[in-house]
């Protein structure tokens, strides 16, 4: 099944193409690896279909049936859309546990004036925080976390958010081998419960090892898409992506 | 005769009625990260409404406050709706939305000077048969007991809001990072709103205060709106605690620097304080 299909989607900044006519479909349940040289268009198509920035042509199709042409970011989550960034982004002045909670947050006016994060609340961000070894530093502000903690903090985050389509933007970048073993573990669990995982990644021995599918982008275009092991030996991929 | 008990007294009404404003727009400007310099003025305004109400309808004196506050909320949700609101979605730089503030301010400012004249305007209808109390052997009147009450209540509800409810997550969240807060749900333009109304009516509550203890004319805003900011400033921008520090450390200053110098030179006093954290303490007093 696609749970996310996108038509010749089109962005440029001040003229210049950073999404070229891109059209890719993306299935359920895998782990879907986006590569390609810095400055291909990556990060640009995660913020495109995240809301971050706004489409200037094209369609975004969830679940087959949602066509959207312009997400608001707030919106994003009610497509069972999440997200992590390249650069670390947290609620700096708040505690690890509140980054949690405030995603658990009643978004309706007066009940989330009057009601109180419950047991239930509690016991979620428990589960999360433990899973990323963040548990015991639940009263900590995230600012003064380590990186890796950070990096963890914001995956755990992306969790609470109990998604669909989880888009990690380089999450192992910069973090110790332990710390990597967590993030490969949450995302493994992931597909087990038939989410479906897009990471942008350089690097592509975790690109072999975990992911599904890849599509390989270049100055904005799809270069080239289909199994890690078919897709990385392919020429243009190798001249385009690796230099040689 | 010992003048220090009475400076003191001074000295904390003063600091009441400036954390009321830097609370309102300290909350206003964690959301928007830009100085809505309207907000001086939607005080006066909340002080005009229950003028109009008390004095000239003679309404009853507690239902014309209530509708002062909530009218100074109410018209803080609509600039934010029909202007602000509209130019954040256009992403309008921080220097854009400041330059529509001012023209708000000016315009406001000279709605209220057209409707009630630039005359001083006292709320209080019999100043002489106020209680007046005795405290550490200076004397206050019944008007600023109740600034200082109300200037504690708010702030406990400040912070209660802020770090007891889900609603106050949501605006932490907001002023952290609004992008994120989008991406985790949040409705930020809407949390936004309803910051606008009760910043904006918490700044009315000041200006009615004002209005009850020295009166107030339609240009006053600008000026207890800067030492809003001033207060903010040296306090530390974006903690709550800090505006409150600010506030009191700007009221202290202020007052004490007038028992050896004169009165001319209260203003000066606020901005050399500003200027001085600016160079020596830039991120405030709370911010480390």
């Amino acid at each position: 099944m696609i749970i996310l299909e996108i038509k010749n989607l089109i962005k440029k900044f001040e003229g210049i193409y950073a999404v070229n006519n891109l059209s890719l479909q993306f299935r359920k349940g895998q782990i879907i690896g986006i590569i390609g040289p810095n400055g291909s268009g990556k990060t640009t198509l995660i913020n495109l279909l995240t809301g971050i920035l706004e489409i200037d042509s094209g369609e975004v199709i969830i679940n087959e049936g949602i066509t959207i042409s312009k997400i608001q970011p707030y919106q994003v989550s009610f497509f069972g859309l999440t997200r992590t960034f390249q650069n670390v982004r947290l609620f700096e002045q708040m505690s690890v546990l509140d980054n949690i909670l405030v995603v658990l947050t009643e978004r309706n006016i007066f009940a989330s004036l009057f009601e109180r994060h419950s047991e239930y609340h509690y016991k979620i961000a428990k589960d999360i925080l433990q899973k990323v070894n963040l548990w015991e530093k639940r009263n900590q502000l995230a600012l003064n976390l380590s990186y890796g903690q950070r990096k963890l903090l914001e995956i755990a985050r992306a969790l609470a958010m109990k998604a669909e389509i989880y888009f990690f933007d380089e999450p192992f970048a910069g973090l110790f081998a332990a710390m990597r073993e967590v993030v490969f573990e949450i995302i493994q669990e992931l597909k087990q419960n038939g989410k479906t995982i897009v990471l942008v990644e350089h690097d592509i021995g975790l690109i072999r090892n975990l992911c599904d599918y890849v599509f390989v982008m270049d100055e904005g275009k799809l270069l080239a898409e289909g199994k890690p092991e078919e897709v990385l030996e392919k020429r243009e991929v190798i001249e385009a992506y690796l230099g040689e | 005769m010992n003048v220090i008990p009475q400076l003191i007294l001074n000295s904390i009404i003063a600091g009441s009625i400036y954390s009321l404003i830097a609370i309102s727009f300290s909350l206003i400007y964690n959301v928007t990260k830009f100085f809505n310099l309207a907000h001086g003025v939607l005080a006066i305004i909340g002080g005009y409404t229950v003028f109009y109400f008390a004095q000239i309808l003679n309404w009853n004196i507690y239902i014309a406050i209530t509708f002062g506050i909530v009218f100074a909320g109410f018209i803080g949700l609509i600039l934010d709706k029909i202007i602000y609101l509209p130019l954040r979605r256009r992403k309008a730089s921080n220097m854009i939305l400041l330059v529509a503030s001012l023209g708000i301010m000016t315009a406001l400012q000279a709605l209220l000077s057209i409707l009630f004249t630039n005359e001083f305007r006292t709320l209080s209808r019999n100043i002489n048969e106020q209680k007046i109390f005795q405290l550490l052997n200076g004397s206050l009147t019944q008007t600023q007991v109740i600034i200082i009450f109300v200037a504690i209540l708010i702030t406990i509800f400040i912070v209660l809001l802020l770090f007891k409810t889900q609603f106050g997550k949501a605006i932490r969240a907001i002023s952290d990072d609004d992008e994120v807060a989008k991406i985790v749900g949040i409705n930020t333009d809407k949390i936004i709103s309803y910051v606008f109304f009760l910043g904006s009516a918490i700044a009315g509550i000041a200006g009615i205060l004002m209005g009850f203890d020295i009166g107030i004319e339609p240009t006053m805003g600008l000026n207890l709106l800067l030492k809003g900011i001033v207060a903010v400033i040296i306090g530390g921008i974006g903690n709550v605690y800090g505006s409150v520090l600010g506030a009191f450390v700007l009221g202290f200053a202020e007052n004490f620097s007038m028992w050896k110098i004169a009165g001319e030179w209260k203003d000066a006093v606020a901005f050399i304080l500003l200027i001085i954290f600016l160079l020596f303490k830039p991120r405030g007093i709370m911010n480390k």
